[in-house]
């Protein structure tokens, strides 16, 4: 997918500098939204939308709340872009408003920093087995740096 | 960085705020549904930094299970991508002489991505009863709305509504309150792990649907072969007893006597609990049947030992 100017559309699982959206496309204007229906219907506390909202001020974001998938439209028509660009969701909640997203919009999902990378993906169902796979390749790190 | 947030147009959210104190009025008048007062621990890469450079690996080790024990801290900005697991892998990698010093909190960081990369299979199926429950108990038994008592924090057990204190204020509890609290709900008090566990999320600033939903169904037993519970003398241990001295309930402790006592009390016999070992049905989402499989039963391996 070849963007020229995205806007960016970062969530609640990459509100730090460290999002792959934020590092890849250091000029585009960015976007947080707070879900107000997920707040409502999960009767989230306050104390988690202040630190949501301390989190994203040490961002250069711009800062809305409402229907996610419509706001970020808004979003990019706002700023004539041709496209949204996101790092990857682990919650469906965050993938079904990206799907939403690219109903409307060229969408680029790019993935976060990995804390492991397997050659195949792992057997889960038990830690152990996922552990008993992961962990030399996470060590392989440390000796790497040390 | 150098991109500048886009100039303002009506309805964004400020970003400039004189005090705290402006920032819980503007959340107040935004989100007038959302109920309590900020938490003391504060959002942002420059928090985050703080609670990282206090982490010790090989202190974390050692007393993780206690209350008061060298914990990280660090779940919150871990959850919300602040850092990330591999920033805080390096700064271990960096802080330890050898790897058995960071051996432990590795792998806590393991079980992080572990429980998500199990959020991505089972997706919205984390909220169902991944297994049956092998308390003896039907699903059915269980209570599904969060007793008054337990949310107003009013039990009379010195513990249990010092967590609900924490949790509610702060939007944080050590990981071994979160499991008592939640054997005390299910086990004891009969309330489906989900009412508890949707709770939780309303306030634990770490959040994390995956790990939270899928611990409470570790503890319920419907995501491991055993109901998970506790007793006095061990919440005494790792407390401190700092909430047994002076219990207005100590004289009628619900969590007094040996693990065989308790274990007659809150579970109906249940003979293939211990045939059945770790083989059980769980659920495959994507097929809508139910296949054998070995599920994940030594959870236990990164629990708080009994």
């Amino acid at each position: 997918m070849n963007l020229q100017r995205p806007i960016l559309w970062v969530h609640e699982e990459a509100l730090g500098p460290a999002n792959p959206a934020l590092r890849a496309w250091p000029e585009a204007s960015a976007l947080f939204v707070f879900d107000t229906l997920w707040i409502q219907q999960q009767r989230i506390s306050r104390k988690r939308l202040g630190f949501l909202y301390e989190n994203a001020l040490e961002l250069p974001l711009t800062l809305r709340k409402g229907e996610v998938a419509s706001e970020v439209i808004a979003f990019a028509q706002r700023h004539d872009a041709d496209g949204v660009v996101t790092s990857t969701a682990v919650d469906p909640r965050l993938q079904r408003i990206a799907n939403a997203i690219e109903a409307e919009l060229p969408l680029q999902e790019l993935e976060p920093d990995a804390f492991v990378e397997l050659p195949r993906p792992p057997r889960l169902g038990r830690f152990s087995r996922y552990w008993r796979e992961a962990e030399p390749v996470v060590w392989e790190g440390y000796s790497a740096a040390g | 960085m150098s991109r500048a947030p886009s100039p303002p147009i009506s309805g964004d959210l400020p970003r400039d705020f004189s005090s705290r104190e402006a920032l819980e009025q503007l959340l107040a008048d935004a989100f007038p549904q959302a109920e309590g007062p900020l938490s003391p621990i504060r959002g942002g890469r420059e928090a985050a930094d703080d609670q990282l450079a206090r982490v010790q690996p090989g202190r974390y080790a050692k007393s993780r299970n206690h209350l008061d024990g060298a914990v990280t801290g660090l779940s919150p900005y871990i959850r919300h991508g602040v850092l990330t697991l591999a920033q805080v892998r390096n700064a271990v990698f960096q802080r330890i002489r050898k790897r058995d010093d960071g051996a432990k909190l590795i792998n806590e960081l393991g079980w992080r991505d572990f429980w998500q990369r199990m959020w991505l299979d089972l997706g919205d199926g984390i909220h169902d009863d991944q297994e049956d429950f092998k308390t003896g108990h039907d699903s059915g038994a269980y209570v599904r709305e969060l007793p008054a008592d337990v949310r107003d924090g009013t039990t009379g057990l010195a513990c249990m509504d010092g967590f609900r204190d924490q949790l509610v204020s702060t939007g944080w509890l050590h990981n071994h309150a979160r499991m008592w609290m939640a054997a005390w709900l299910v086990h004891w008090r009969r309330v489906h792990w989900k009412a508890g566990a949707d709770w939780f999320l309303e306030h634990l600033l770490d959040g994390d649907p995956a790990s939270n939903h899928l611990s409470w169904q570790w503890v319920a037993s419907t995501f491991s072969h055993k109901p998970y519970f506790f007793n006095r003398s061990n919440l005494e241990r790792y407390s401190e007893g700092r909430y047994c001295d002076g219990c207005p309930s100590a004289a009628q402790c619900p969590f007094e006597g040996s693990y065989e006592q308790l274990e007659n009390q809150l579970f109906a016999p249940m003979p293939s609990i211990r045939d059945k070992g770790n083989d059980r049905n769980r659920r495959d989402r994507r097929a809508n049947n139910r296949q054998q499989s070995k599920g994940g039963g030594n959870a236990a391996l990164a629990r708080p030992k009994r």
